[in-house]
């Protein structure tokens, strides 16, 4: 407690080596590459085993007498993972802390989203709360304030004084009336990714390291969105769906998404994340392979990136956020093991969905 | 018809042979719309056999990529997209004529939607989902299109059914008993006229 204290009042480089310290040593809790693949040898009462053995643990004893079987192994994981991120807010001090919050309000969208949709189609509230996962900056607390509210509309004005409130009272008339929160959606993270960015150049360190990624994040984002768009008549407002700050333009991808082969689509996608990264997935986009595929590996080389970027700005916001996302896909690689030995999918066709 | 029932006389046998003329003609008419009834019917087994292969095959495929979202985007992942559609399919009932029988003609709205249409955002899911609701829309057209084939099938068998079961009874039961009276009729005639020779013939001889 003292040293979280010390960190916070200091002021320099202080907060930053203690945060990304603590992150390293998280870290290298993480489980290895070598045991993903042990695991997907095992039968899904071994993973089970495993996961309940592990740092895991707590939330299955604590969740055990609400679920069973595969559900309670998911929604386990999640509240770790909402828990783990919630601890990290707590110990990390000042402007870092504002930062962290910030990257961590795409979770927050997740679950306004899954509150104002469930209570617009009359929803129970414990349904809803089953999808909800507190790991941003609103916590278990508020979200249960929010839950407890009648209406959508309650739900709207419960969230006066949020950072998400100004899009949200902007889109919630349209989205009531059409029924569709999509819009909503996709302008809440074009508001999440500008505030990134924006805090990003506000004076943290490693921000202009941080910029580099987010950049190819939204490009990522973007040309992923294309591809999805590209399977059906483009949308009148297509051009709403694609967030500002990347190195291609929205209006770029609108022309791209329409256009009749998707041979400039992939060029632009080669270009952006390099051509030796795609290898022979261009091949099987060619060939009409299904879009999730380029999207599995466009995270893995997402994540590459940043482990890459933040060996080489140690002390800095990127190590952390590199803990951050490396514990999301720990989260989601065992989740996807368990789920896809349930389904009894081959072992190597969930390794392919691993983010290893 | 019981033959003791029957009159014996002139005019009954001509509206017997009215009548008999009238059942061939429908039993004609009858065998005709069962034979085209059962052409027809083996047309839809066609069709609906084709369907119930693409609904296993769609069911199969379906089934597979929810597995999938599964394990990509977890179960949560998974509810969260379905809480974002809110308008249901709604279906058209209409009605089609097959050789005088009423079958139902099944049209959807609304089954398949676009990328806008599900209600979820493009920058908050991937496309594991779009190819998850995509499978679960064309299962659910299959479905439609089989419940229209299916009861199409059922009305129709119910139809051949029933034209086959008059068609027996023209053939077996009616006809036939009508030809028996009209036989005992022309039999009860003959005698008839034979009695009223005999007699003629005995006043005869009994005046000469």
């Amino acid at each position: 407690m003292t040293s979280i204290s010390a960190a916070g009042s200091a002021t320099g480089p202080a907060p930053y080596i203690y945060v990304t310290t603590r992150m390293r040593v998280r870290k290298s809790k993480l489980l290895p590459r070598e045991e993903y693949l042990r695991m997907l040898n095992m039968s899904l009462p071994e993973i089970t085993r495993i996961i309940e053995e592990t740092q895991y643990k707590a939330e299955v004893d604590e969740l055990s007498p609400s679920f069973s079987g595969i559900d309670l192994m998911e929604v386990a994981l999640s509240w770790n993972l909402a828990k783990e991120y919630q601890k990290i807010l707590e110990i990390t001090p000042g402007r870092l802390k504002m930062f962290l919050q910030t990257y961590l309000r795409s979770w927050d969208i997740q679950n306004v989203l899954a509150i104002l949709r469930g209570k617009s189609q009359g929803m129970r509230t414990g349904k809803i709360k089953e999808i909800l996962i507190p790991a941003g900056s609103l916590d278990r607390i508020t979200l249960d304030r929010l839950l407890a509210e009648d209406s959508p509309e309650r739900v709207v004005e419960a969230l006066k004084g949020e950072r998400l409130f100004p899009v949200i009272e902007r889109e919630f008339p349209a989205a009531q009336e059409s029924g569709s929160f999509a819009r909503m959606e996709n302008e809440l993270y074009k508001a999440y990714y500008a505030d990134l960015i924006e805090t990003a150049r506000a004076g943290v360190k490693g921000g202009r390291a941080f910029l580099e990624y987010i950049r190819l994040e939204i490009d990522i984002c973007n040309l992923q969105a294309a591809f999805r768009l590209r399977q059906g008549p483009l949308p009148e407002d297509a051009r709403d769906m694609f967030i500002e700050g990347g190195e291609v333009k929205p209006d770029e991808l609108v022309r791209l998404s329409a256009a009749e082969q998707p041979d400039e689509l992939i060029e632009t996608l080669q270009q952006r994340v390099g051509i030796d990264a795609l290898g022979g997935l261009v091949d099987q986009i060619r060939g009409d392979a299904p879009i999730h595929e380029i999207e599995n590996a466009l995270t893995r080389l997402r994540l590459d990136k940043m482990t890459r970027i933040s060996k080489r700005n140690v002390i800095s916001i990127v190590t952390i956020l590199d803990y951050l996302e490396r514990k999301r896909f720990e989260v989601m690689n065992l989740r996807a093991l368990a789920r896809g030995k349930e389904s009894n999918l081959p072992a190597e066709r969930i390794q392919s969905y691993l983010v290893i | 018809m019981a033959l003791k029932d029957v009159k014996p006389t002139r005019s009954e046998l001509i509206n017997l042979k009215k009548k008999i003329k009238l059942s061939e003609r429908g039993y004609n008419i009858l065998k005709m719309k069962r034979d085209g009834l059962i052409l027809e019917f083996f047309k839809v087994l066609e069709e609906a056999k084709e369907t119930r292969g693409e609904i296993l095959e769609k069911y199969e495929r379906a089934f597979e990529m929810v597995a999938l979202a599964n394990t990509v985007e977890g179960a949560i992942g998974v509810k969260a997209a379905a809480m974002a559609v809110k308008e249901s399919p709604t279906l058209d009932l209409k009605k089609k004529n097959i050789m005088g029988v009423v079958v139902p003609e099944i049209e959807s709205q609304a089954v398949r939607k676009t990328l806008a249409e599900r209600g979820y955002g493009v920058l908050g899911t991937t496309s594991v989902i779009d190819e998850t609701a995509s499978a679960f829309e064309e299962l659910v057209e299959a479905i439609i299109h089989a419940a229209e084939m299916e009861t199409t099938m059922k009305r129709l068998l119910d139809e051949i059914e029933s034209t086959k079961r008059r068609v027996n009874a023209l053939e077996f039961k009616v006809i036939p008993e009508l030809k028996e009276a009209g036989d005992f009729i022309k039999m009860r005639l003959d005698e008839m006229e034979r009695d009223e020779l005999v007699r003629l013939k005995k006043i005869k001889a009994k005046n000469a």
